[in-house]
């Protein structure tokens, strides 16, 4: 159309008058339509040229979308499977930039979700320490094992004032499940079912009493359980309590459902199913599931130290009394095993009893005083012992002794296997035991050189001739008087044993007696003195097994037919004879 | 995963549970049946590529005594009426609950399934009668509880029509 003009200005040349006519007619045009001709020819421009730009597209892209969306969810069906592959794309190429923007949310969300299942664990560790030594702890305990439940869980069941089990988030209209949660610890029936028959029995409620819609049912007992039902406008929640909740719960459940109501407005009105968009109401569901327990009063310090002592006292003493028996019973076992003929076999020890086993000497210590030493009664201790010749030096030279009974003036010695007798014996005791000697257990040889052998007359002649003297007045043994006295003492001994030996006693009678100056009754008493004072010194009356000592004096008239001079008159003289055992002593 | 919540409807004894227990195995007694007069149950089926899980409400058969209640059909995205076919009777009480239906939800989507086909010779609902309810636009299927017939197509068919009807604007 542009080039119309230039045309027109062309054929001006060949007419003129046409010509004028013309190009007035055209700037006329030109004046009034040149607007309206710019669009027409824009207008024609878009018609050629069909394509559509994407600039077009943009200005309408947005507002199609939602008015598609709004009557008809085939575009969400169409998209779906473009956003999957562009997000699992993106994901792979950089994941930084997802994680990056989810962590906001999944942080708090892993947080709380770690916190709660360790404040749970916590709690049903902490009820269970608490209860564990109580005796309604014990009851429990009792009851776990007989129901097979963990005792935590009876622990908690037990102190429980309330739990709230499962929430369910249901639409309104159609009783569909919206969003459930439940804790851990829960069995969970089909909740999409659940959620129809809650709804059911509220609706027939309703009926049943020809209540107005906005009455609503708004809790039920069933057993341990209660359900709690709290009304939205779209939606409602239905939460599964065991135990009493207190009323402030319903305000955190309404609190709750108005969150979700605000939230999740758009979703409710348009619910047609898909209860997707409600998986970001987990949160305000978590927070329904509370519990409360029941804190167990804390026992007092005294009454633990009281427990604890009366545990630990009877312990220890049961502890140390065996500590004790059982130190004393080693050191009776070393005892005895130290003892010359004594020889343990078999010991035992439990619980109480004891018992020994083993060989015994018959020369050897009683074991029954040694274990009496050691604290053990007979009645706790059962021993048995046989008899058996130790060959201990020791007990060789009591058996020796035992049997050979030598006179106190020999002395029985062990060198090794050699049974060696020293000091006097009469004649006829070391011949028997020359014979006897080596009939000894334990006893191989004999040896007696160094034994002095004397005869019963010899003795006696020995003993007869023995005369002790006093200063003039004096009735007190001398000095050296004392010393003959102590060896005529000794071989008086070795004839009380020889008589013994022989069946027959010893009477030694002393004779006292004093010189011719001074009055007569001064001399007899003096005289009887000396005799008193030599007895004294041998030892009294009775001297051995078989020897009996009487005292006399001499008379007047035997002292004065003494030849001898006044000093041999004042003496104790001794005289010892053989008797027949038992024999009265006959004064001479 | 899409749930729609679907009414199972019909006569007294027309075989709604029986239906119902080809289908899915239950979880509430049907004690509920004669007590609050439903037995919520659920079953997944699949259309197409989507997922859908139905919420059952089979509701306790209408009868002289007891009249279904209108509350319990109300949110359902279909339902499904069920008739004996050796009783004619359950019939127009079929018909008597789409109108029903129809007052209280709308035109949701349903489809009527004429229950005992394994005693055909028996049936007293006649060729004619089953022409005329497809006239008023039914979808009529047949089917046996005791044998299994016809439960699944029954479900599958009302779950692709619920799938692919226009989501109404509520009120």
């Amino acid at each position: 159309m542009s080039s119309d003009p230039l045309r027109l200005r062309s054929d001006s040349a060949s007419s003129e008058g046409r010509t004028s006519v013309e190009e007035d007619w055209t700037q006329l045009r030109t004046l009034l339509l040149a607007p309206e001709q710019t669009q027409l020819d824009e207008l024609r421009d878009r018609l050629d040229n069909r394509e559509i730009q994407p600039r077009d597209v943009s200005r309408v892209l947005p507002e199609a979308f939602a008015i598609l969306g709004e009557h008809d969810q085939q575009m969400s069906s169409v998209l779906a499977p473009y956003v999957e592959n562009g997000f699992v794309a993106s994901v792979r190429k950089s994941p930084r930039a997802i994680v990056d923007a989810i962590a906001p949310i999944m942080g708090p969300a892993i947080r709380q979700a770690i916190a709660r299942a360790l404040q749970s664990m916590m709690q049903s560790f902490n009820q269970s320490l608490d209860e564990s030594l109580s005796i309604r702890g014990l009851r429990w305990r009792v009851e776990a094992w007989r129901t097979g439940r963990p005792f935590a869980e009876v622990v908690l069941l037990h102190t429980l004032r309330y739990r709230v089990e499962q929430v369910f988030l249901i639409h309104l209209e159609t009783g569909l499940l919206l969003h459930h949660v439940a804790t851990d610890a829960t069995v969970v029936q089909d909740q999409h079912v659940l959620s129809g028959m809650l709804t059911a029995i509220q609706q027939y409620v309703r009926d049943s009493f020809g209540v107005s819609q906005d009455q609503t049912l708004d809790q039920f007992h069933v057993g341990d359980w209660t359900v709690w039902i709290e009304q939205g406008s779209h939606a409602y929640l239905a939460a599964v309590i065991r135990g009493t909740p207190p009323a402030s719960l319903r305000e955190d459940f309404r609190a709750a459902l108005d969150d979700i109501h605000a939230q999740q407005a758009d979703a409710l009105t348009t619910f047609a199913g898909d209860a997707a968009p409600f998986k970001t109401t987990q949160t305000h569901l978590e927070n329904c599931l509370q519990a409360h327990y029941e804190a167990p009063p804390r026992p007092s310090a005294l009454k633990l130290w009281i427990l604890g002592g009366a545990v630990l006292l009877p312990l220890s003493w049961w502890g140390l009394t065996v500590y004790h028996t059982h130190a004393r019973w080693s050191d009776l076992l070393a005892e005895l095993r130290a003892e010359p003929g004594i020889l343990v076999t078999a010991a035992k020890s439990t619980w109480g009893a004891h018992h020994l086993e083993g060989l015994r000497d018959p020369l050897a210590k009683d074991p029954s005083v040694l274990m009496s030493e050691a604290g053990f009664d007979s009645s706790t201790v059962k021993a048995t012992w046989s008899s058996y010749y130790a060959l201990d030096p020791q007990l060789v030279a009591t058996r020796a002794r035992s049997m050979l009974q030598p006179p106190s003036t020999v002395k029985l010695t062990l060198e090794g296997d050699t049974l060696v007798a020293t000091g006097s014996a009469p004649i006829e005791w070391a011949r028997e035991t020359k014979r006897l000697a080596t009939f000894i257990p334990g006893v191989s040889r004999y040896r007696d050189e160094g034994l002095v052998t004397t005869s019963i007359p010899d003795l006696l002649t020995h003993i007869n001739q023995t005369v002790v003297h006093f200063s003039p007045g004096s009735s007190t043994v001398e000095q050296g008087e004392l010393a003959a006295l102590s060896s005529i003492a000794a071989v008086v001994r070795q004839l009380d044993q020889a008589a013994f030996q022989s069946g027959q006693g010893v009477a030694l009678e002393i004779h006292g007696s004093a010189d011719e100056t001074g009055p007569e009754s001064i001399n007899m008493q003096l005289s009887k003195a000396r005799a008193d004072a030599v007895r004294t010194v041998l030892g009294g009356e009775r001297l051995g097994e078989a020897t009996t000592i009487t005292t006399d004096i001499v008379s007047a008239a035997k002292r004065r037919a003494h030849k001898g001079d006044s000093a041999d008159r004042r003496i104790a003289s001794l005289h010892a004879r053989l008797v027949q055992a038992g024999q009265e002593i006959s004064r001479s | 995963m899409m749930q729609k919540k679907v009414c199972m409807l019909g006569g007294f004894a027309v075989g709604k549970t029986s239906l119902v227990r080809r289908f899915v195995s239950n979880v509430f007694s049907d004690h509920y049946h004669t007590t609050i007069g439903v037995t919520v149950e659920k079953k997944n089926v699949t259309v197409g590529p989507q997922d859908v899980m139905l919420v059952l409400w089979d509701l306790y058969g209408e009868d002289e005594f007891q009249r279904v209640r209108e509350s319990y059909l109300r949110g359902s995205s279909g339902y499904i009426l069920v008739m004996d076919g050796t009783r004619k009777a359950t019939l127009d009480t079929a018909i008597s609950l789409q109108e029903t239906a129809v007052r209280t939800i709308g035109a949701v989507p349903f489809v009527s399934i004429i229950n005992k086909a394994d005693v055909r010779p028996e049936w007293e609902i006649d060729e004619p009668a089953i022409e005329r309810l497809r006239e008023r636009g039914w979808p009529v299927l047949f089917g046996s509880a005791k044998l299994g017939q016809g439960v699944e197509e029954l479900f599958a068919l009302l779950a692709t029509q619920m799938i692919s009807a226009p989501v109404l604007p509520r009120d």
